[in-house]
C-alpha cells in the first residue's frame, strides 16, 4: 500500500523522513506529490535501500486555468511516473478527467469542486483515478469535516455507479499526518466508505506506478507490444 | 459498591499506541485524553464513544515521542482505532498516532508492543537550505528548526 505525500518545501518533512515513518507504519511505498512550484530533490535508490520504501516520482499540477495546466502536463509527463492534477474547481476537475495523460485527479470535492455523472464517465474513459481525500476527515472537526464527508459520500456513490477507478490518500503535509493503513481502514469503515475501499485505494497508487514505469521503460512500444529478447539467427 | 462477578465484568481490549510530535511539544495524559475523547465524540457520536470507551490507562511522553495504552470495549476496538486516527493535534502541536498492537490485558500490551528502547535526544547544527540551523536528533531522525516550525528529516538528508 502506498501513500501520496507533500515533501519539503511543499510540506514539513523530507522524503527520507516520510519513507522512514511510512516503513514503520506498514506502507510499501510513497508517492511524492509536490506541487509544481515547490519541487524537491531526493535520492530514491538510497531511500529504498535504507527503508525498503519504494519512492515514486510524481507531481501535482496546480494551475490557474485548463490551458496553463495543459502546458504543464505536456512539460512534466515525460519525466514523472505519476501526474496528478490539483482539483477543487469545476474547470480543473473537467480538464483532468478529459486528459488521458493525467493519472489522478486530486481532491476533486475540495473548495468549490464537484463531480457529476459526466465527469465520472469521462474519468472511466480516460483512466483518470479520482482521489478520496481523507485529509479533512482526519484533521478537521465540525463544519469543515461535515462538508468533506458529504463530498466523499457523493464521490463514493458515483464511483460505485460507474465503476470509476480511484485512489485514497490523507494528503499529508507532514510525517505527523501519516496514518497507518489499518487506521485509515477503520476510519473508512466508520464514515461509511468501507475498509475494503480504503485498502484498494491505497494499493491503487502502487499498481498505477508499476503500470507507468512499464510504459515509460525502454522496451515498451505500445500496449501489448514490447521489445523482447530474440535469438540470434545464423545466416 | 461490591465489584461485579468475573463473568459479568466488561471485557476490554487494550490498544498499544505510539505517539510522535515535534520536540517542543509537552503532552500530558490529561491533554491527550481530552483530545481523544473529543475525537471520539466528534467521529462516533455520544453513543458510539460511550461504547468505545477510549480511556487512556498508561501514558508516557517526553522529548516529542511517547507511548500510551488506550482501553476499548471488546468489539469496539476498530471504532477506538478510528478515533485515534482522528487525533490530529494536541495543544496546537501536530501529533502522529499509530496503533502498534491490541491485547486483552495491559500487561501483555506493554510487554509485546511497547517499551522499545529510545536514545536520548541530542542538539545538533545542520546545513539546511544554504544556512546553519539548529536541529534535534534522535534514533537517526532529525527535527530541523526552520523559522518558527520544525521540518522532519533523517540523517540521510545530511550526508
Amino acid at each position: 500500500m502506498y501513500e501520496a505525500v507533500h515533501a519539503h518545501p511543499d510540506g514539513d518533512a523530507t522524503v527520507a523522513r516520510y519513507a522512514r515513518t511510512a516503513a514503520s507504519y506498514g506502507f510499501d511505498g510513497v508517492v511524492v506529490r509536490n506541487h509544481g512550484d515547490a519541487r524537491t530533490e531526493y535520492d530514491a535508490g538510497r531511500i529504498r535501500e535504507e527503508t525498503g520504501i519504494d519512492v515514486v516520482r510524481g507531481m501535482e499540477i496546480r494551475a490557474e486555468d485548463p490551458s496553463q495546466a495543459s502546458g504543464y502536463v505536456g512539460n512534466y509527463r515525460g519525466d514523472h511516473t505519476l501526474l496528478l492534477v490539483h482539483g477543487g474547481t469545476n474547470a480543473m476537475n473537467r480538464f483532468a478527467v478529459e486528459q488521458d495523460r493525467v493519472d489522478v485527479l486530486a481532491h476533486p470535492m475540495r473548495d468549490d469542486g464537484d463531480v457529476n455523472h459526466v465527469l465520472a464517465k469521462a474519468a472511466v474513459e480516460n483512466g483518470v483515478r479520482l482521489e478520496f481525500d481523507l485529509s479533512r476527515v482526519c484533521r478537521l472537526s465540525g463544519g469543515g469535516r461535515v462538508q468533506a464527508l458529504r463530498g466523499l459520500t457523493k464521490l463514493a456513490e458515483l464511483v460505485d455507479q460507474f465503476d470509476v477507478p480511484y485512489v485514497v490518500s490523507v494528503d499529508p503535509t507532514s510525517h505527523l499526518h501519516l496514518r497507518a493503513p489499518r487506521e485509515l481502514a477503520a476510519v473508512g469503515e466508520t464514515i461509511g466508505l468501507g475498509a475494503k475501499r480504503i485498502r484498494e485505494g491505497l494499493a491503487e497508487w502502487g499498481r498505477l506506478a508499476d503500470r507507468n514505469r512499464e510504459r515509460q521503460s525502454e522496451s515498451f512500444i505500445e500496449p501489448g507490444v514490447r521489445r523482447g529478447r530474440y535469438e540470434e539467427v545464423d545466416r | 459498591m461490591k465489584h461485579l462477578p468475573k463473568h459479568l465484568r466488561p471485557r476490554y481490549r487494550y490498544l498499544a499506541v505510539e505517539l510522535a510530535s515535534t520536540p517542543d511539544a509537552s503532552l500530558s495524559r490529561r491533554s491527550f485524553q481530552r483530545e481523544l475523547w473529543y475525537a471520539a465524540g466528534n467521529l462516533l457520536g455520544d453513543p458510539g464513544s460511550a461504547d468505545a470507551d477510549c480511556t487512556v490507562v498508561r501514558f508516557e511522553f517526553s522529548d516529542g515521542a511517547g507511548e500510551a495504552i488506550v482501553r476499548a470495549r471488546h468489539g469496539h476496538a476498530d471504532a477506538a482505532r478510528a478515533a485515534l486516527a482522528c487525533v490530529a493535534s494536541v495543544d496546537g502541536h501536530d501529533l502522529g498516532v499509530v496503533v502498534r498492537g491490541i491485547s486483552g490485558t495491559i500487561r501483555a500490551c506493554e510487554e509485546k508492543y511497547l517499551g522499545r528502547p529510545r536514545q536520548p535526544s541530542a542538539q545538533r547544527t545542520v546545513a539546511f537550505e544554504g544556512g546553519e540551523v539548529p536541529a534535534v536528533e534522535r534514533n537517526g531522525v532529525l527535527d530541523v528548526r526552520v523559522d518558527d516550525r520544525y521540518v522532519g528529516a533523517t540523517n540521510t538528508d545530511f550526508e
